[in-house]
C-alpha cells in the first residue's frame, strides 16, 4: 500500500520533470544517423592507423576531427536538414570535450593503480624512510613516517580551522550581524590564497621570527589557512538548511540565542558539519607547497609536533618524483597511491553524508 | 520571506540576554579571522617586499635575472610574473571551450543519469591533489606532448608561435599550460554547468516551439543567460591557475629570460613555482626576501582575480534569484 503510494508520486515527479525538460527527448532517426557518423570515421582512421605509417598525433588531429565533423554535418544533413549541421558540430564537439576529460582522469587513475600497487607492501605502509636512499630495492622502507605525519599535521589543522570555520558559519547564518557580506567577501577571497603562499605567510610570521621551528605545527597553520574558508562555505550552505521552525520554537521554548544554536541547531545540522570538514580536510590533505616551506621532510618517525621537520605524503612523493631510479619513482607511485586512496575515501565519505541529509 | 523577519525580530530581542551577548561577541571576533589572515598575509609579505625594492628598484618588477650573490645583487621577476599570465593563457585556450562544451554535454545532451555520473566524474577530477597531477605529467603526458610539439614544430614550425629555437620539446610553456587547464576544467564546469543548469525551462520550452535549433537556443537564450556567471567561473580558474605550483614544477624549465610567446620551446616562467624550487637553495636572507616579495606580488595578483570573479558570480546569482 504505501510503497504504491510511493511509486505513484515518484512517477508523477518523473513525468513531470520530463514535461519540464522536453529538450532531452530525441527521436530515434536522429540517434541512429549519428550512430553512423560516429562508426564511418572512427573505422577510416582506425584503418589508417594500422595500415599506414602517419604518427598516430596527425592522424586524430588532420584526420579523425574533420572527418568526424564532415561525417555529423552530412547525417545532420539527412535528417535536419541546413539548420542541424551547427547542430552537429557542437554534439561531436561537446562528445570530444567530455571523452577527452574523461580519458585524462582514467589515465591518472590506471596509471596510479598499475604502478602504485606495485610499490604497495605491508613494509611500504608501515616502514619509515631510515637508512634508505633512492638506490635501495623496493623491499626495504616505505610511507609509514609520512602517513603518520600527514595524520598530525592534517588533525591539528582540523582543531585549528574546524571551530574558527563553524564560528564564521553561524556568525553569517545565526548571528545575521550587518557585517555578514563583508565577512563572506573576505571568506571568498581567502579561499583564493595560493597555497604557496599561505605557507610563506607562516614562514615570515613564525619561522623566520623564530616563534616555532619548521614543524607539523607550523605545517598545520598554512593547513588551516586552506582549510578554513571550505569549512566556513560548507557550513553555511548547510546551517542554512535547518528549519526556521527549529530555531523558532527553541526561543519559544524560552531558550538563549547561545543555546538554540548549540544544543539545537548545530546538533540539527550534524552530518553537514561533518561533511564540511570532511571536504576541508580533503581540500588540505595533498597540498605540498606550504610544507615544503613549513614543514620540510624527516626520514624517521616523528611524534612530536613542535620541535623538528616532519615527513609527510605530499612530499614525500615530491621528493621521488624526478629521480633516476625506477624504484625510487615507484616508492613515488606507491605513495601517491595511497594519498588518492585517502582521497577517495574522504570524497566518498562526504558523498554518503551529503546524500542522507538531503534524502531526510 | 517572512520568517526571516521574524527571526530578526526575535534576534534583537533575544540579544538583551547576558550570555548570548558575549556568545555573539566571540562568534563575530572569530568570523573576522579571514579578514585578518587577508590583511596579514599582505602586511607581512608586503613588509618584506620594502627592503627589496629599496635595493633594486622598479627593475624587480621589470627585468628578469636571478643572481643574487653578485654585488650589487640583481634580481627580477618579470619573466616569472608574464611566464604565469602566459601558462594561465594557454590553459585557459585549452580548459575554457573544453568546459564550456562538457557542462553542454552535461545539462543538454546527456541523460539524466549519465549527466549525473559524470558530475560526480568532474568532482573527483577537482579532488585530485596537484602532486598527484604533476607526477602523472611528468610520466605519462610528457613523452606524448612532446611528440605532438615535435610534430607541430615540423608542420607549423613557420608560424612564430611554434618555433623552436632550443631543440628541446620539454619543459615548454605548451605542456605546463596543458597541466593547468586539466585541473582549471573541472573548477570551470562546475560553475558553468550550475549556471546552465540554471536557465529556466520556459525560456527554453520557447525557444524550442519558435523552432529553435540547439545552436540557436545556446547562442541566443542558455550562453547569453549565463553570460556572467560563465565568465565568474572562468576567473576562478584563471586565479587557481595563476597560484598553482607543485605540477608546474615537474613539467616547466624555470629560466631567467623572457620567452615572450615560443610556446612549444624548453623554458619559461611562473612565480609560484619559482617560490618552490629557490626556496630549497637559498642563499641567504636577502634571496629569502626576494622570494617573499615575488610572494607578495603572486597574492595580490591572485587576491584581484578572485575578487573580480567572485563579484561577478555573486551578481548574477542575484539576478538569477
Amino acid at each position: 500500500m504505501s510503497t504504491e503510494v510511493f511509486d505513484s508520486t515518484r512517477r508523477d515527479v518523473l513525468r513531470e520533470q520530463r514535461i519540464q525538460r522536453p529538450w532531452t527527448k530525441r527521436p530515434v532517426k536522429f540517434g541512429f544517423s549519428v550512430f553512423l557518423a560516429v562508426l564511418l570515421p572512427a573505422a577510416i582512421v582506425v584503418s589508417a592507423f594500422l595500415y599506414t605509417d602517419i604518427p598516430g598525433a596527425i592522424i586524430l588531429v588532420v584526420g579523425y576531427l574533420p572527418l568526424q565533423l564532415l561525417a555529423a554535418a552530412l547525417a545532420a544533413l539527412a535528417t535536419k536538414g541546413r539548420r542541424g549541421v551547427l547542430d552537429s558540430f557542437i554534439i561531436v564537439m561537446a562528445l570530444g570535450a567530455t571523452v577527452f576529460s574523461f580519458v585524462i582522469l582514467l589515465s591518472i587513475i590506471i596509471s596510479l593503480i598499475v604502478r602504485g600497487s606495485q610499490a604497495l607492501s605491508s613494509s611500504f605502509l608501515l616502514q619509515n624512510n631510515v637508512y634508505i636512499s633512492s638506490s635501495t630495492p623496493l623491499g626495504w622502507g616505505g610511507v609509514g613516517h609520512a602517513v603518520v605525519g600527514t595524520f598530525i599535521i592534517v588533525l591539528i589543522a582540523t582543531a585549528i580551522a574546524v571551530p574558527i570555520g563553524i564560528a564564521t558559519a553561524v556568525y553569517i547564518t545565526e548571528v545575521r550581524g550587518r557585517a555578514v557580506p563583508y565577512v563572506r567577501f573576505f571568506v571568498q577571497a581567502m579561499s583564493g590564497v595560493p597555497s604557496v603562499v599561505a605557507g610563506l605567510f607562516i614562514l615570515t610570521v613564525f619561522i623566520v621570527t623564530g616563534v616555532l621551528e619548521q614543524s607539523a605545527f607550523a605545517g598545520a597553520l598554512a593547513y588551516s589557512i586552506l582549510m578554513l574558508p571550505t569549512v566556513a562555505r560548507t557550513a553555511e550552505e548547510v546551517l542554512k538548511l535547518v528549519p526556521d521552525d527549529l530555531r523558532t520554537g527553541a526561543l519559544a521554548l524560552g531558550s538563549t540565542r547561545a543555546r538554540t544554536v548549540l544544543k539545537v541547531v548545530l546538533p540539527a545540522a550534524k552530518t553537514g558539519i561533518i561533511t564540511a570538514i570532511i571536504l576541508g580536510i580533503a581540500r588540505v590533505i595533498g597540498e605540498t607547497a606550504p610544507l615544503l616551506l613549513t614543514a620540510l621532510k624527516a626520514d624517521e618517525t616523528i611524534l612530536n609536533p613542535f620541535n623538528s621537520p616532519i615527513a609527510s605524503l605530499p612530499v614525500y612523493i615530491f621528493d621521488y618524483v624526478a629521480v633516476p631510479y625506477p624504484d625510487a619513482v615507484t616508492r613515488a607511485w606507491g605513495a601517491a597511491l595511497v594519498l588518492m586512496l585517502l582521497v577517495l575515501v574522504l570524497f566518498t565519505a562526504a558523498r554518503i553524508l551529503g546524500r542522507n541529509r538531503i534524502g531526510r | 520571506m517572512s520568517g526571516t523577519e521574524v527571526m530578526r525580530d526575535l534576534h534583537s530581542v533575544a540579544t538583551s540576554h547576558r550570555g548570548d551577548r558575549i556568545f555573539n561577541r566571540s562568534v563575530t571576533a572569530l568570523a573576522f579571522t579571514a579578514l585578518l589572515v587577508l590583511a596579514g598575509i599582505a602586511i607581512f609579505l608586503g613588509l618584506q617586499a620594502i627592503p627589496v625594492f629599496a635595493e633594486l628598484g622598479p627593475a624587480f618588477l621589470f627585468t628578469t635575472s636571478w643572481d643574487v650573490v653578485a654585488t650589487p645583487p640583481e634580481a627580477g621577476i618579470w619573466g616569472m610574473l608574464y611566464g604565469s599570465v602566459l601558462l594561465a593563457v594557454i590553459g585557459l585556450a585549452v580548459a575554457v571551450p573544453a568546459s564550456l562544451l562538457l557542462s553542454i554535454f552535461i545539462v543538454f545532451l546527456a541523460p539524466r543519469r549519465v549527466a549525473a555520473a559524470l558530475t560526480n566524474v568532474i568532482d573527483l577530477m577537482a579532488a585530485i591533489p596537484s602532486i598527484i597531477i604533476g607526477l602523472w605529467a611528468f610520466y605519462l603526458l610528457n613523452p606524448p606532448a612532446e611528440e605532438w610539439q615535435r610534430l607541430l614544430n615540423q608542420y607549423l614550425g613557420w608560424i612564430p608561435l611554434f618555433q623552436n629555437a632550443s631543440g628541446n620539446f620539454l619543459g615548454t610553456p605548451f605542456i605546463a599550460g596543458f597541466v593547468l587547464a586539466i585541473m582549471m576544467i573541472p573548477i570551470i564546469t562546475s560553475v558553468t554547468r550550475e549556471v546552465l543548469g540554471r536557465t529556466p525551462p520556459e525560456l527554453i520550452n520557447a525557444a524550442e516551439s519558435l523552432g529553435c535549433s540547439l545552436w540557436t537556443m545556446l547562442r541566443y537564450v542558455a550562453l547569453p543567460y549565463g553570460r556572467g556567471g560563465i565568465v565568474g567561473g572562468v576567473m576562478l580558474g584563471l586565479g587557481r591557475a595563476l597560484g598553482e605550483t607543485i605540477a608546474v614544477f615537474f613539467v616547466l624549465k624555470i629560466v631567467f629570460e623572457t620567452n615572450w610567446f615560443r610556446v612549444i620551446d624548453s623554458g619559461g616562467g611562473s612565480v609560484a613555482t619559482l617560490i618552490v624550487s629557490r626556496f630549497g637553495e637559498v642563499s641567504g636572507n636577502f634571496e629569502l626576501q626576494i622570494l617573499l616579495a615575488a610572494g607578495f606580488f603572486l597574492f595580490l595578483m591572485t587576491l584581484i582575480v578572485n575578487v573580480i570573479a567572485n563579484l561577478i558570480v555573486s551578481r548574477t546569482g542575484r539576478l538569477q534569484k
